[in-house]
């Protein structure tokens, strides 16, 4: 058997452990070791005696993965982003984002909901990860915007959805992922996040406006705070600019120096900010330990699957699937613009069944390839790309898209994680109400993602500045 | 798609080996997270020195490197005991008694094969980067201040190894409910349903939120 | 019969050799024998010596200074200003090398047999920030410099930090590191001449080794006639190769650094004799008592690799 058919029929066999329910990490280096071992055997013909020795072969080149692929410096931001949005809730940082923000724009018509988007899109800067968003500000928003009238179920929706601008706006855990996955410059990709996720906000911010303008009984504006009220909330919120400035002058120094250092001592420094606040708002070695226990179990959760399924993808390398797949993506007569918009609707559709990072992981290594032979190839200048953009540039851009669909699953149905979290907060409210309450992002989330199709630049603009 | 379960325990045989092996596998984990506090310090101690005193911190991305297998290892029998490893679970999600058993009980025996093959694996990844004849016994180093790599290779077999005890008590716990029909065993993650998981979700992060 | 290659990165000057030497063997056994080369699918290059010792793939290439306790013996080949001039030189001592009994029973730990090397010119720096005008501006400046070339730029107060060439461009553009020590085709290839502003012209502090091997089983394995095929393009293939990289890429450099608007620097003899001086002799006798040490006759393959330089 050619490798190629043998990649197809391991491929097709992880797919199914996946669905019966085997734990997605373990079934993609489970495939993995399987498929290496039928490939080195099939060099040898399937001789019996030859068995052991493909058996052997396998499982050390298998054997590597583990510690070969997690030894990465880069890979040391996501355990770093994960800490940060623990030591946030010690840092009090996510009611003093609330109370920032009603202060500020709560005078707009649905006031209070488009102050939860704002205070959700502030706390993303300091959190990597969009369930634990959507789960603290069920707590702090919903019982205000229930007080002065809104609708629970849009209420619950805003909360749902504001919850996935975490993982866009950076520090993400997920954009590092891809980064990793894709070979492509960290730093870069977590930049290209900054402007679409604020994009995003503004977004659901109009959308949420617009709703208050035209429905009757939508909820009052909050008004009356003073500019005295107004500046005193800022101070308190203040260790967020810290951690933006931080990761942002890490990377790139806007004023044209040299950046001061890499995103992994951005993202630590910023951690490090936070953890300062921490403990001067009275965290404790207890709560520490907490926070750090929960950190290591993520992060752990997150590499188990990065070398699970980068065995499978070692695998994938000696039967070479993704150069097959991307010869068949380009030898299409469609539309490459079809092509991509096809590739985010499976995503979309993939995404209401499948955890982010998972899918991610489980398609990046063989439709990335496609993706970028597509455009023209990985080292296409933009002059010659099919889409007008070099081939890093295209790795962002792709990178960006596809992170924003991931979010976007988050609050479909059947599988919107960000949905089950906030009814889980909120006993009044099940899952069916707060499916309806977002509805309305849908429209918002394809907006966006519309807008960042037809306009790069928008997600280009800021990473082509280093 | 996954997050914590319940566990259940009693004073069995079985829940005794639970809890015993939960010490190691909590201690170990505990480890993993004061390794990325410990990697937040390094990166202060490195920039601090560079932009400061103008001497950066020699072999700062070797360190790294080597603290990346404590953190991404050590915890992963820790996560396994608490059904913390995501999963899609649409269709178990839909089982009870028997089926949901049998079904808990084969993935799990794939599991414990996969990791048996990969002790072995990482193991001989170890075995290739140490040399007892050699200086530090090191047959293998990292590239910048030459740091022999064997100890953080050493780390994956080991943690890997604790993960198949813990599948081993897995298959017992789940061979036993399957045995007896059980409704609610002990010693194993215990699926819930989604409401349940987010509850749990939610419960994690808000512990002692200001 | 297929062979598999484990390469790195993407085609470039600096595989040539193993890209010439598939097509000849594809030549020469009518197709029967080929290499089936892969840029990155099939190990990490930190690790192809393992993938090679495990069986996994059948030839590879790495760099001696990737890791310098797996591969001692053929890191005397790194030291700073061993001398070597021209890229024939540096082939001719490594393959002269590659035949000592102490590199191939180095190498055979790993199963691995060495088969030719990627000859390479001596490194210069491209860095940013003001362009050092004498020895004394070297004092603190941060350059990623692996292996020998590092030990030199840490003689005369340089911090050297080793990176595999992936990073190189973020590290420079983050300010990690203020300067880097490349070959001409690598300053080319990942795009340190983006950003830099100046470039040494005559520092030649060394260069790095970065071999191509086979499995020994394997090769051993080989019919006669494949056998002979493979062995017998290793000298055309590494013609093509310095041909390809003193035509090609020596030829586009000047034009790169002239467009790219990179201030030549050229430091005078008495600087570079100064610089010899300082890190030349301890680098040599740190390399030799280090490597005694690990059992190598250490002394004997200094002296067998500067015994052939100029003659
Ligand atoms: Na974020
Ligand atoms: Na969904």
């Amino acid at each position: 058997m050619e490798p190629i058919e043998i990649g197809l029929w391991v491929s097709g066999g992880l797919l199914i452990m996946v669905v019966l329910g085997m734990r997605v990490a373990f079934a993609a280096g489970l495939s993995g070791m399987i498929g290496l071992i039928w490939i080195f055997w099939a060099k040898k013909d399937y001789g019996l005696d030859d068995f052991g020795w493909a058996l052997t072969v396998a499982t050390k080149t298998a054997g590597q993965v583990p510690h070969s692929k997690v030894s990465a410096q880069e890979l040391s931001l996501i355990p770093t982003f994960i800490l940060i949005g623990y030591l946030a809730y010690y840092a009090g940082l996510t009611k003093a984002l609330f109370e920032a923000a009603k202060k500020w724009v709560g005078w707009l018509p649905g006031g209070l909901a488009v102050s939860t988007v704002f205070a959700t899109a502030g706390f993303a800067a300091v959190s990597g990860a969009s369930v634990a968003t959507a789960a603290v500000f069920a707590r702090i928003a919903i019982p205000e915007m229930l007080k002065i009238g809104y609708d629970k179920r849009f209420a619950a929706g805003v909360v749902a959805a504001g919850g996935t601008l975490a993982s866009l706006i950076p520090p993400s855990a997920i954009l590092v992922i891809y980064a990793i996955i894709v070979e492509q410059d960290v730093g870069k990709l977590l930049l290209a996040g900054f402007i679409p996720g604020v994009v995003s906000a503004l977004i659901y911010g109009a959308l949420i406006v617009g709703l208050a303008l035209t429905i009757k009984g939508f909820g009052p504006p909050v008004r009356g705070f003073t500019w005295g009220e107004r500046l005193r909330a800022l101070p308190p919120a203040l260790p967020i600019v810290f951690v933006v400035v931080a990761i942002i002058f890490f990377v790139y120094n806007p004023f044209g120096g040299d950046a001061w250092g890499t995103p992994t001592e951005g993202g630590a420094i910023g951690a490090f900010v936070v953890f300062l606040v921490a403990v001067y708002r009275g965290m404790r070695w207890t709560q520490l330990r907490d926070a750090l226990m929960e950190t290591a179990k993520l992060a752990v959760m997150i590499f188990t699957i990065i070398w699970g399924v980068l065995v499978y993808v070692r695998f994938l390398g000696f039967a070479d699937l993704p150069g097959a797949f991307s010869d068949w993506i380009t030898s299409l007569t469609m539309s490459p613009m079809l092509i991509l918009i096809c590739i985010l609707l499976a995503y979309a559709v993939l995404g209401m069944f499948m955890d982010a990072i998972g899918m991610l992981l489980l398609t990046l290594p063989v439709v990335y390839p496609a993706v970028m032979a597509l455009n023209g190839g990985e080292f296409v200048s933009a002059a010659d790309s099919t889409f007008g953009m070099s081939g890093p540039m295209c790795a962002i851009w792709f990178g960006i898209l596809v992170v924003k669909m991931a979010e976007f699953c988050l609050i479909t149905p059947p599988i919107g994680l960000n949905c089950f979290v906030v009814a889980g907060v909120r006993p009044d409210l099940s899952v069916q109400d707060v499916f309806k309450g977002v509805t309305p992002f849908f429209i918002a989330d394809a907006v966006t993602i519309a807008v960042l199709v037809a306009m790069p630049q928008i997600v280009l603009w800021l990473p082509s500045q280093i | 798609m996954a997050g914590h379960s319940a566990i259940l325990e009693d004073g069995s045989a079985l829940s005794r080996l639970d809890r015993a092996l939960l010490r190691l596998e909590r201690a170990l984990a505990l480890l993993s997270g004061l390794a990325v506090f410990g990697l937040m310090v390094l990166a202060v101690v490195s920039v601090g020195g560079r932009n400061f005193f103008a001497s950066p911190l020699p072999g700062y991305v070797d360190w790294i490197e080597q603290a990346m297998p404590l953190i991404a290892f050590m915890g992963i029998a820790f996560t396994q005991r608490e059904g913390g490893h995501i999963r899609m679970d649409i269709l178990v999600g839909q089982l009870r008694g028997r089926p949901l058993w049998a079904a808990e009980f084969v993935t799990t025996a794939l599991i414990l094969i996969l990791m048996v093959l990969m002790v072995w694996g990482s193991w001989a990844h170890f075995a290739r980067s140490f040399d007892f004849a050699a200086p530090m016994w090191s047959r293998d180093s990292s590239m910048d201040i030459a740091l022999p790599l064997w100890p953080a290779k050493l780390l994956a077999p080991v943690a890997f190894s604790v993960l198949c005890l813990r599948l081993c008590l897995q298959l017992w716990g789940f061979g036993r409910a399957f045995a007896g029909n059980l409704e609610r065993p002990v010693a194993v993650p215990l699926v819930q349903s989604a409401a349940e998981q987010a509850a749990a979700e939610a419960e994690t992060v808000s512990n002692g939120e200001g | 019969e297929e062979w598999n290659v484990s390469l790195w990165g993407k085609r470039r000057a600096f595989t040539e050799h193993v890209e010439k030497l598939a097509e000849l063997v594809s030549e020469k056994t009518g197709g029967e024998f080929t290499l089936n080369i892969s840029y990155g699918g099939l190990s990490k290059n930190r690790e192809n010596l393992d993938g090679i010792s495990i069986g996994a793939f059948e030839m590879a290439q790495f760099c001696a200074g990737y890791h310098r306790d797996k591969n001692p013996s053929i890191t005397v080949l790194e030291l700073p200003f061993l001398g070597v001039s021209t890229l024939e030189e540096e082939r001719k001592i490594s393959q002269a090398l590659y035949q000592h009994p102490a590199a191939i029973a180095d190498l055979a730990r790993w199963n691995a047999t060495l088969l030719m090397p990627s000859p390479l010119p001596q490194y210069n720096i491209v860095g940013v920030g003001d362009a050092p005008a004498t020895l004394a501006d070297f004092e603190g400046l941060s350059v990623r410099a692996t292996g020998g070339i590092g030990a030199a730029m840490g003689a005369v107060g340089a911090v050297p930090t080793s990176m595999s060439a992936t990073e190189v461009r973020q590290a420079l553009d983050s300010g990690v590191v203020k300067a880097v020590a490349f070959a001409p085709h690598a300053h080319m290839s990942f795009g340190t001449v983006e950003t830099g502003k100046w470039w040494t012209t005559n520092l030649n502090p060394g260069t790095v080794n970065c071999p191509v091997v086979v499995n020994t089983d394997a090769l051993n394995g080989l019919s006669d006639a494949h056998r002979d095929a493979l062995l017998g393009s290793v000298d055309e293939a590494l013609d093509y190769y310095i041909a390809t990289y003193n035509g090609a890429t020596m030829d586009a450099w000047g034009p790169t650094l002239e467009e790219k608007g990179i201030a030549q620097v050229t430091f005078a003899d008495t600087e570079i004799a100064a610089f010899k001086e300082a890190a030349a002799g301890p680098a040599a006798a740190a390399w030799i008592a280090d490597n005694t040490a690990r059992g190598l006759p250490a002394q004997e393959l200094y002296d067998f690799v500067t015994g052939m330089i100029g003659q």
